[in-house]
């Protein structure tokens, strides 16, 4: 794990550093003299070998001094807690909305597999995957927030102040982050379900007069929980990637917006920070998916 | 003929239909409409609901959609294509040399490539985009690399698999050397799975570009691609929603298409993971 951390660490830093701009012009603004410019790059270290500007990097992350975000003129650390909190929020709902309604749908296409009731379920998914998922936010901003009224379109507000008010805000971004990832996991559990549905010891279970409701649930269900908990926690990378545009386009400030303003106006030691933090945040939400896996199955032991 | 007859079900029948419709449009639109079509701003008309004159209505500056969303349909395609061609190149060699040698380099390579896969695709593409500077080619590059690890870890499987075949260990015990082994033997058999991923990479990279311009980090204006003409609707919402719906439904057929013409191809060429 440390080792992955630290190729993600090498590769946040190449990808960002291959840029021809330079942060010194960002901070002074181009029409700067060149003399200050020169100094300015000189005091910030820009000057050093890539090796030695990587070393200084790493080791601020480790001993906790993140920078300074050249954009809010703040300690970066403070900043991304704070806005990891309000991603977390949404972050939990949408895997919860997901999972509530493709695990349901998934079973009853592979139980009526080939039948009207599976065709409608892949239907369903299947557009699920096909529409970009900031058409779905704008399509219930227009019914839900505009139309009807029920949810806000835009803004955030910290689970502290007023719960119900946060999830107000955070329900329209996480549902439309909910609905794309629930037809991954839909088209999933479906085949998953349908790989043990035609096994021997369902058939036994049905032969001995079990109730087809035990059958499905308790005999089926148990078996493929675990595969759609894995494809879940894999499905946080890509949760993880649209976060940036649900919340952009909610406004929405947490983790995905964060970045979305470093990308923007190119604050680099933001930048560098925030996609470190959220592919760590990717490999560590598979690491604890793998970790729980016996409890999904028990059957799994881990080494 | 019994192979034609596997893509001529619904869901094959709606798949190559869509994908045929977008591929003719996206060739033919530039060819038959005249560029300025799409440029041309008519002042009293704009934001007006699709009518007569305009069959899809127009946007915020009097610009056709319909023309607009045609022409676009050649930017999103060729982005798409580009990107798509640009990770299997990069994604196949690599692929191909991890799964076949295995070993210490096998090792190296998976591990860089899984660290990878822990970076979102679009983040890992929008900053790409961000730090080269977003213009088309580098929205191209963009999604390029960020696709890549997907596709060199599927290769790897199937050419490690395809690597322990007894007909490959046949044609090593009667001399044919690694690289003959590899090109005249691996590749051929693992080609079914690749094209069928590329053709489901198509559909995410279309997504993926429209998500970029959508955020500002893909296509430049004066450009016409689908996320652009999408992020362009979000401040008009409320009076023209036609000005989403048309791109969007654009993209989401597109998309569809090219996912229904995936499931049906892997049933066609994949007789393994028969759906």
């Amino acid at each position: 794990m440390a080792v992955t951390l630290f190729l993600i660490s090498i590769i946040t830093f190449t990808v960002t550093n291959i840029l021809p701009g330079d942060v010194a012009m960002m901070i002074m603004g181009t029409q700067s003299n060149p003399a200050a410019l020169a100094n300015l790059r000189e005091s910030l270290g820009l000057n050093d070998p890539l090796i030695y500007q990587y070393g200084r990097w790493i080791f601020g992350m480790l001993t906790g001094d993140w920078g300074n975000s050249l954009l809010f003129k703040q300690p970066i650390g403070p900043i991304l807690l704070q806005k990891m909190t309000a991603s977390a929020l949404i972050v939990l709902l949408s895997m919860t909305i997901a999972l509530t309604l493709a695990i349901p749908l998934g079973v009853w296409s592979a139980v009526y597999k080939n039948r009207w009731q599976d065709t409608a379920g892949s239907s369903v998914s299947i557009l699920g995957v096909s529409l970009p998922d900031f058409f779905w936010g704008i399509m219930l901003i227009l019914l839900f927030a505009r139309a009807l009224g029920w949810f806000p379109s835009s803004g955030f507000v910290h689970p502290n102040e007023d719960f119900l008010l946060a999830l107000k805000h955070a329900f329209l971004p996480s549902l439309a982050l909910g609905l794309g990832l629930m037809a991954h996991l839909t088209r999933m559990t479906r085949a998953t379900m349908t790989g043990i549905l035609s096994q021997e010891f369902i058939r036994v279970a049905r032969a001995k007069g079990l109730a087809e409701k035990t059958v499905i649930w308790q005999y089926g269900l148990a078996n493929a929980i675990g595969p759609v908990m894995t494809v879940a926690g894999l499905q946080m990378g890509y949760l993880f990637g649209s976060i940036i545009v649900m919340e952009s386009l909610f406004n929405y400030t947490g983790m995905g917006w964060l970045t979305y303003q470093a990308l923007l106006n190119r604050d680099m030691p933001l930048i560098q920070a925030t996609v470190f933090v959220i592919a760590a945040v990717v490999m560590l939400v598979n690491l604890l998916v793998d970790l729980l896996y016996p409890i999904f199955d028990p059957r799994i032991e881990l080494k | 003929m019994s192979i034609f007859k596997k893509f001529l079900n619904f869901k094959g029948i709606i798949g190559i239909t869509l994908v045929l419709c977008v591929i003719l449009i996206a060739v033919l639109a530039p060819l038959i409409i005249p560029p300025e079509f799409a440029t041309r701003m008519d002042m009293r008309a704009r934001l007006s609901p699709p009518n007569m004159a305009h069959w899809m209505g127009t946007d915020q500056l009097g610009r056709d959609l319909f023309y607009r969303v045609m022409l676009g349909a050649r930017t999103s395609i060729n982005i798409a294509t580009s990107a798509v061609l640009m990770s299997l190149v990069i994604g196949l060699p690599l692929g191909l040399i991890s799964g076949y040698f295995g070993g210490r380099t096998d090792n190296v390579l998976m591990r860089l490539v899984d660290t990878l896969l822990s970076f979102p695709a679009l983040l890992l593409a929008l900053t790409i985009s961000a730090v080269l500077g977003p213009n088309l080619q580098n929205t191209i590059i963009a999604i390029g690399i960020a696709f890549t690890p997907y596709l060199a870890r599927l290769i790897r499987g199937e050419a490690l698999r395809v690597a322990q075949m007894p007909y490959v260990e046949a044609a090593r015990s009667s001399g044919a050397t690694n690289s003959r082994l590899i090109i005249g033997h691996v590749l051929p058999n693992i080609m079914p799975v690749v094209i069928v991923q590329s053709t489901i990479s198509l559909a995410f990279a279309i997504l993926a570009e429209a998500g970029l311009s959508f955020l500002g980090l893909g296509t430049q204006p004066p450009e016409a691609s689908w996320g652009l003409m999408i992020q362009a609707s979000r401040d008009y919402l409320d009076r023209a929603p036609w000005t989403a719906l048309v791109p969007g439904t654009a993209v989401a057929l597109t998309v569809l298409g090219l996912n229904m013409f995936g499931d049906v191809l892997r049933d066609v060429l994949d007789p393994r993971s028969q759906s």
